[in-house]
């Protein structure tokens, strides 16, 4: 389909209508933006509210596996009674998983390998019920057997 | 002989007269009455915060009790209205708070709430019962704490998907003992787990509760605990509906719902699991409304739903709905007055792995004789489709049809959509909202200007061909109150030509059009009781006349240019020196 991509403004004709304005003749000549379908961008088209959105990116990925692989796992900081759950299918990566984690519990954590006094932690509970470092096997790997999350207080001398 | 009504005489008739339409009529009548029905009005709506000063609503209305008020333009809720535009909220607290102490309601919509305005209104409003915050931003769970400590006889607090700095849960536990007043509590935005302790006993110290909206964070398990101590529930919101639950946990659930001998709404229903759908079936006879625009329900889990919900009236629903679920609806739900139907592939707009085409909303115009709402997204439409959903139901009052590839044709026969959405105005007299979308001309436009005489809002995107077609509308449309555009290549000529009909509207929404500085100017100059604002991000060093502006809101106001306007917005009164002399008029 082809699609025009500059226009002029086109004068109105006063006789045409019963506008009590002078018709205005503004002689502009204005290219009208691209059209494709690229300027619709994925925030702000097409026109659903946000929370919604970010409902349906979680969703799509739960959706793409079996029913029977429940993707919500309990996260607990030491020190901290209270539990969060999460949607661990709503993330791409450890990466968006620490910054998110790091967010929710304010405070900065990190995987396993790069261990010093300042950091939280993260650690997993896998299936077989051990404990084990976050970020030593792939990710799609990870997802399928984590069962449980922990934030571990910074090591001490 | 002195025929006037003494006010006290007048005074009882008007509290009575509870529209504020009719209100409004009674002060136009004589000076008399204006005094008397400004004294006696106390639920106030203002629905743009910048057409009037909050001091001069405070002046008039000194009795409120109840104020409404919205603040942003529609299209902020789709991110299309940069962040520090506008929509304050604390101007009008703290005028408040200072001329009319006494208010009880509050309720806001799309604007900027802070941790101060909360406070603010914990601190100064005595008996403050109603909060309720639609689609606004900018407080946190601290103000919420402020006002569950604070507000002795709260009655509603609900926050509609509201944008709240979440620091966690404990503002749940602010609630003191002896708050014993709560009909509705909504905090299903909200992402921190609150404490369950806490919630079962606010819940069970609340027997006037009816309405209650838990967030995801709320585990299935809680959720019994929590019915079983609310069956009186007329509204229900749940949390997550996805947890594993022993055999025990599920039949008492099940035994919960059961009691619920009153639920009317229901909502929520986060990533439900197929297996618990049948935990649902004992409310659904009594269903009117059924929110399942966040659940994961898929064929044919949700035909063995909606079979059994025969006294619907409204229902969201995702796409994974599919045309044959939507004619179970129009078989089922007979009373069916609004349908909302979202797409479950909105990331990707070439998505169609779901079977949803126009025939589902045919199918739904013809089996259900109320249906007066629709939204519905869809990835392509017909123009006989919307032929015949004109002729099945005239009695459409809100028509929004969301094409979601832009420039999308009729795809059967390749042709724009004009006629299908000229059958819509033209057979449904009384529509009063539309979005149009799809591939459309001018022509289209002209019909809605002929037809749509009753149209109060409209909503546009990536449509039509020249400044006609804004021309058409302008000029058409008698009762147009609210015009959005997006995307859409026209507009100095039509705007400046019909610049006298917006102040007869309430509002008009441009952006990414071909509205240059220059007519801008032009209009702010012509126009002096409406607001014309330049909204851009990325203006030029030096804007010529002839460049194309990003966005511009026009509205009417009392109040003059607003005050706190940030950089990106100009109106002439940033800059009154800049004349319009170079431009040629005749």
């Amino acid at each position: 389909m082809e699609i025009c991509n500059s226009y002029s403004s086109s004068s109105v004709d006063s006789t045409k209508h019963s506008a009590s304005e002078s018709s205005v003749n503004l002689s502009l000549s204005l290219t009208f933006p691209s059209t494709s379908p690229q300027r619709a961008t994925k925030q702000d088209w097409p026109p659903i509210k946000p929370r919604l959105i970010d409902t349906l990116k979680g969703r799509r990925r739960l959706l793409q596996r079996d029913y029977d692989t429940c993707l919500f796992v309990k996260v607990y900081m030491e020190g901290v009674p209270i539990g969060r759950k999460l949607d661990l299918s709503t993330f791409s990566g450890y990466e968006s998983l620490l910054e998110n984690l790091s967010h929710m519990f304010n405070t900065s954590i990190i995987c396993g390998n790069h261990r010093d006094r300042k950091h939280h932690v993260l650690t997993y509970q896998d299936t077989d019920g051990d404990w084990m470092m976050v970020g030593d096997i792939p990710w799609e790997m990870f997802l399928e057997t984590v069962r449980r999350l922990k934030i571990t207080k910074p090591e001490r001398c | 002989m002195d025929l006037r009504l003494p006010s006290k005489v007048l005074e009882h008739i008007l509290s009575f007269v509870d529209s504020n339409e009719d209100r409004n009529s009674v002060s136009l009548v004589c000076k008399s009455w204006f005094e008397t029905e400004r004294r006696t009005r106390k639920r106030v709506i203002v629905r743009n915060c910048y057409a009037v000063t909050p001091e001069a609503v405070a002046r008039r209305f000194p009795e409120m009790r109840s104020l409404t008020l919205k603040g942003k333009p529609h299209f902020a809720d789709y991110n299309l209205v940069p962040d520090g535009w506008g929509g304050y909220a604390w101007p009008w607290i703290e005028a408040m708070a200072e001329k009319c102490p006494s208010l009880e309601e509050l309720r806001l919509k799309r604007m900027v709430v802070t941790d101060e305005c909360l406070e603010k209104i914990a601190a100064s409003f005595k008996d403050f019962k109603v909060l309720v915050l639609t689609s606004c931003e900018g407080f946190s769970t601290d103000g919420l704490a402020a006002i569950a400590v604070a507000c002795s006889n709260l009655r509603e607090l609900e926050l509609r998907e509201c944008i709240v700095e979440d620091l966690g849960g404990d503002w749940l536990s602010y609630f003191p003992e002896t708050l014993t007043s709560l009909v509705s509590l909504d905090f299903s935005c909200l992402d921190s787990e609150v404490k369950l302790s806490d919630l079962e006993r606010l819940v069970s110290r609340s027997p006037n509760l009816k309405s209650l909206k838990l967030n995801r964070a709320v585990s299935l398990d809680a959720l019994g605990s929590l019915l079983r101590l609310a069956p009186q529930l007329v509204e229900l919101g749940t949390g997550s509906f996805s947890d594993k639950l022993d055999q025990e946990a599920v039949s008492k659930l099940s035994q919960a719902f059961s009691e619920m001998k009153e639920l009317k709404s229901l909502s929520g229903l986060w990533d439900v699991l197929p297996e618990y759908i049948p935990l649902l079936y004992s409310v659904c006879p009594g269903l009117t409304s059924l929110n399942l625009s966040y659940a994961t329900v898929q064929m044919p889990d949700l035909l063995e739903l909606l079979t059994r919900c025969s006294n619907l009236q409204k229902l969201w629903v995702m796409d994974l709905i599919e045309d044959k679920g939507l004619e179970v609806v129009a078989s089922s739900c007979k009373e069916l007055r609004e349908l909302r139907v979202f797409p479950s592939g909105a990331e990707g707009l070439n998505d169609t792995n779901v079977a949803m085409t126009e025939q589902g909303l045919v199918s739904v115009s013809e089996g259900c004789p109320n249906l007066e709402s629709v939204l519905y997204f869809c990835v392509q439409f017909t123009n006989a489709a919307m032929v015949t959903i004109a002729r099945n139901r005239p009695n459409l009052k809100c028509f929004r049809l969301c094409v979601m590839e832009p420039f999308a044709p009729d795809h059967k026969t390749q042709k724009p959509l004009d006629e299908g959405f000229k059958a819509i105005v033209e057979r449904c007299k009384d529509l009063q909202r539309l979005s149009v979308s799809g591939l459309l001309t001018d022509k289209a436009f002209e019909y809605i200007g002929t037809h749509g005489k009753k149209l109060r809002m409209l909503s546009i995107a990536f449509a039509g061909d020249s400044d006609l077609m804004l021309h058409h509308l302008l000029s058409g449309c008698e009762s147009l109150n609210k015009l959005e555009i997006r995307d859409c290549p026209f507009g100095d000529t039509a705007l400046v030509a019909n610049a006298a009909k917006l102040e007869t509207m309430r509002s008009l929404w441009m952006s990414s059009c071909c509205v240059s500085f220059g007519a801008c100017k032009l209009l702010s100059q012509k126009m002096p009781k409406l607001n014309v604002e330049v909204i851009d991000e990325h203006p030029l060093e030096t804007r010529p006349d002839s460049s194309p502006v990003e966005r511009i809101y026009i509205y009417r106001t009392l109040a003059g240019p607003r005050l706190d306007m940030p950089e990106f917005v100009w109106t002439i009164q940033k800059n009154p020196e800049i004349g319009v002399s170079h431009l040629a008029i005749k």
